[in-house]
C-alpha cells in the first residue's frame, strides 16, 4: 500500500513540479543565449537585464515554491476536505506520512539538482568548471591537511547530515500542522505558532546540551579532532531524535485525535 | 443474522459540548437504515467513529467484530458529507485511485453507472458543479461491494429527479449481505426504502425500530413521527 500511496503522491505533486523545472531550465537556456551573443547597444541592455533579473528570481523561487507547495500538499491532502478520503483508505497513518515524507525529500533533493543543472546552463564553460574543479580540490587539500585519514568520513558525515536535516525540516512541517490541528477554529495560526515554539524548544535544548557538554570536556571540545569524533556524530544524533519525536507526535495525532472539520 | 455494527455506551465531547452520549446500538446485515435527527444531533459523529475519523472517549464500537482500523476500512464504504475528492482529478483519475486502493471496486460498475447519468470521465472535477460531484462520489462509494455503507447526506446538494436516481441505485447496487447506513433531514424522500430507523437528539438514541412496526404501532409515516419528536 506505501507503494501506491507513494505512486499517487508522485503524481498529485508531479504535475506542479515538472512544469516548474521545465520553465527553469528554459530560462536558463534564454539568458544563455542571450548573453552570448553581443547585438546589444544601451537601450537594448534593459532586455538582457530583465532576463537575468527573471532567472535569478526563477531561482530563489524553485527553492521557496518547494517548501510552499510541501506545506499546502500536506495540509491540502490531510487536513482539510480530502482527509475524509486519505483517512478512510485502508491504510496505516504511519504510512500517509511515510509517502509524503519520501515523496517531498525527493522533490528537494531534485529541485536541488534542478538548480544546480540549470546554473550549468547558464554559466558551464571549459572555465568555469576549471574553476568549480579548483575548489573542489582545494577544499579537499585543506580537509586532508587537518584532520588525515579522517577526511572521508568528514565528507560522509556532513553528506548525512544534510539529508537528516532535511528530514527534520519536513517532519517539524508535518508536526506543526498536526498540532496546529488541535486547535478549534485557528488551525492555520496554530501551526505557524506549534512551528515557531517548536523551533525555540529545540534551540534551546541543543543550546543548553552542548553548554553543559563542553563545560565538562573542556579543552579537548574546541580541538580540530573533535568535530568529526564528537561534534558532526552529536549533531546527527540530535537531528535523529528530534526526527524521531516530530514523527511520533505527528503519527500519535493522526490515529487518536484526529478531529476533521 | 449477524451483527454488522455493535456500539456499546458510546460517547464523544468536544469540549463542553456532548455529541454522543450513551450510544448503544446494534445493525445486522442486509438493512437500509435511515439515522435521522435535527442538526447537530451527533449524526456525523457517529459517523466519523465508525470510519475512524474520531476516536471515542467511552465505549467500544466493533464493525463485523473488529475496531476501527484498516480491516475494517476495507469492509466500510464511505461517503461523507462533503467533497472530497481533489478537484485537480478527472472521473477518470478517481476512478483509478478507488481500483488502486480498494480491492472491492468494481471499475466497471462505475462506469456504467457513469454513462447512465451522462458524466464523462474525462472531464477533471474542477469543472463539475457541486451537484454532479456529489453524483460522482456517491458512484465510487457504490462501486464497492462494501459490507457496510455509510451515506452521509447523500441526497442534499442533487435535484429531485437525481434523487430518485441515486436512491435507486442505493437500492440496487448492495448485496444480501451488506447493510446501508443513510443519514439525512430529508426524511420524506427516504422513506420508502428504509427498513429500519434510528433517531438522535442531543447525542441520545431516541429510537431504532423497523418501519413496519411504527406504521403498525403509531399509525403514522417516519415523517410526522419525526416532526413529532423532534418538534421544536
Amino acid at each position: 500500500m506505501l507503494g501506491k500511496l507513494i505512486k499517487h503522491e508522485t503524481n498529485a505533486t508531479g504535475r506542479l513540479f515538472l512544469p516548474m523545472y521545465f520553465i527553469i531550465l528554459v530560462l536558463s537556456l534564454l539568458n544563455r543565449i542571450l548573453t552570448s551573443i553581443d547585438i546589444y547597444s544601451d537601450t537594448l541592455n534593459i532586455v538582457l537585464g530583465f532576463s537575468i533579473a527573471a532567472y535569478v528570481i526563477s531561482i530563489i523561487a524553485t527553492i521557496v515554491v518547494t517548501f510552499v507547495i510541501m506545506i499546502i500538499r500536506f495540509y491540502k491532502n490531510l487536513m482539510s476536505d480530502e482527509g475524509y478520503l486519505m483517512f478512510t483508505l485502508p491504510v496505516k497513518s504511519s504510512q500517509l506520512i511515510n509517502s509524503k515524507l519520501i515523496v517531498s525529500l525527493l522533490w528537494n533533493i531534485v529541485s536541488v539538482l534542478v538548480v544546480m543543472v540549470s546554473l550549468l546552463i547558464f554559466f558551464g564553460s571549459s572555465e568555469s568548471m576549471r574553476f568549480v574543479n579548483e575548489i573542489i580540490d582545494k577544499t579537499i587539500t585543506m580537509l586532508k591537511l587537518n584532520f588525515g585519514s579522517k577526511y572521508i568520513l568528514i565528507i560522509v558525515e556532513f553528506m548525512i547530515m544534510i539529508l537528516i536535516s532535511m528530514f527534520q525540516q519536513i517532519l517539524l512541517i508535518y508536526v506543526s500542522i498536526a498540532i496546529g490541528h488541535l486547535f478549534n477554529g485557528h488551525k492555520v495560526l496554530g501551526s505557524f505558532l506549534s512551528y515557531i515554539g517548536i523551533n525555540v524548544i529545540a534551540q534551546i535544548i541543543v543550546t543548553l546540551i552542548l553548554v553543559v557538554w563542553a563545560s565538562l570536556a573542556g579543552t579537548s571540545f574546541a580541538e580540530l579532532e573533535a568535530i568529526p569524533q564528537l561534534v558532526f556524530p552529536f549533531s546527527i544524533a540530535i537531528a535523529t531524535i528530534f526526527c524521531g519525536v516530530f514523527y511520533f507526535v505527528t503519527n500519535y495525532i493522526f490515529k487518536r485525535k484526529l478531529n476533521l472539520e | 443474522m449477524s451483527v454488522i455494527l455493535d456500539c456499546r455506551s458510546l460517547s464523544k465531547k468536544f469540549g463542553s459540548i456532548t455529541a454522543l452520549s450513551d450510544v448503544n446500538l446494534s445493525l445486522e446485515r442486509g438493512r437500509i437504515i435511515g439515522l435521522l435527527g435535527p442538526n447537530g444531533s451527533g449524526k456525523t459523529t457517529l459517523i466519523k467513529i465508525i470510519n475512524g475519523l474520531l476516536v471515542p472517549d467511552q465505549g467500544d464500537i466493533h464493525i463485523a467484530g473488529m475496531e476501527p482500523g484498516i480491516e475494517s476500512k476495507k469492509i466500510i464504504s464511505f461517503l461523507p458529507e462533503r467533497t472530497y475528492l481533489p478537484d485537480w482529478m478527472k472521473v477518470s483519475d478517481a476512478i483509478s485511485f478507488f481500483k488502486d486502493f480498494y480491492e472491492d471496486f468494481e471499475e466497471a460498475r462505475a462506469y456504467d453507472m457513469l454513462q447512465r447519468l451522462n458524466l464523462d470521465p474525462n472531464k477533471r472535477l474542477k469543472t463539475l458543479s457541486k451537484g454532479t460531484k456529489e453524483k460522482v462520489q456517491l458512484i465510487l462509494v457504490m462501486s464497492r461491494r462494501a459490507d457496510l455503507y455509510c451515506l452521509d447526506e447523500p441526497i442534499g446538494g442533487v435535484d429531485p429527479a437525481a434523487r430518485d436516481y441515486i436512491l435507486n441505485t442505493i437500492i440496487t447496487n448492495y448485496d444480501e449481505k451488506a447493510t446501508v447506513i443513510i443519514s439525512t433531514h430529508l426524511i420524506a424522500d427516504i422513506e420508502s426504502v428504509l427498513d429500519e430507523v434510528i433517531f438522535i437528539k442531543d447525542g441520545r438514541l431516541v429510537l431504532h425500530a423497523p418501519v413496519d412496526d411504527i406504521r403498525e404501532k403509531e399509525g403514522k409515516s417516519i415523517d410526522s413521527l419525526f416532526r413529532e419528536v423532534f418538534k421544536c
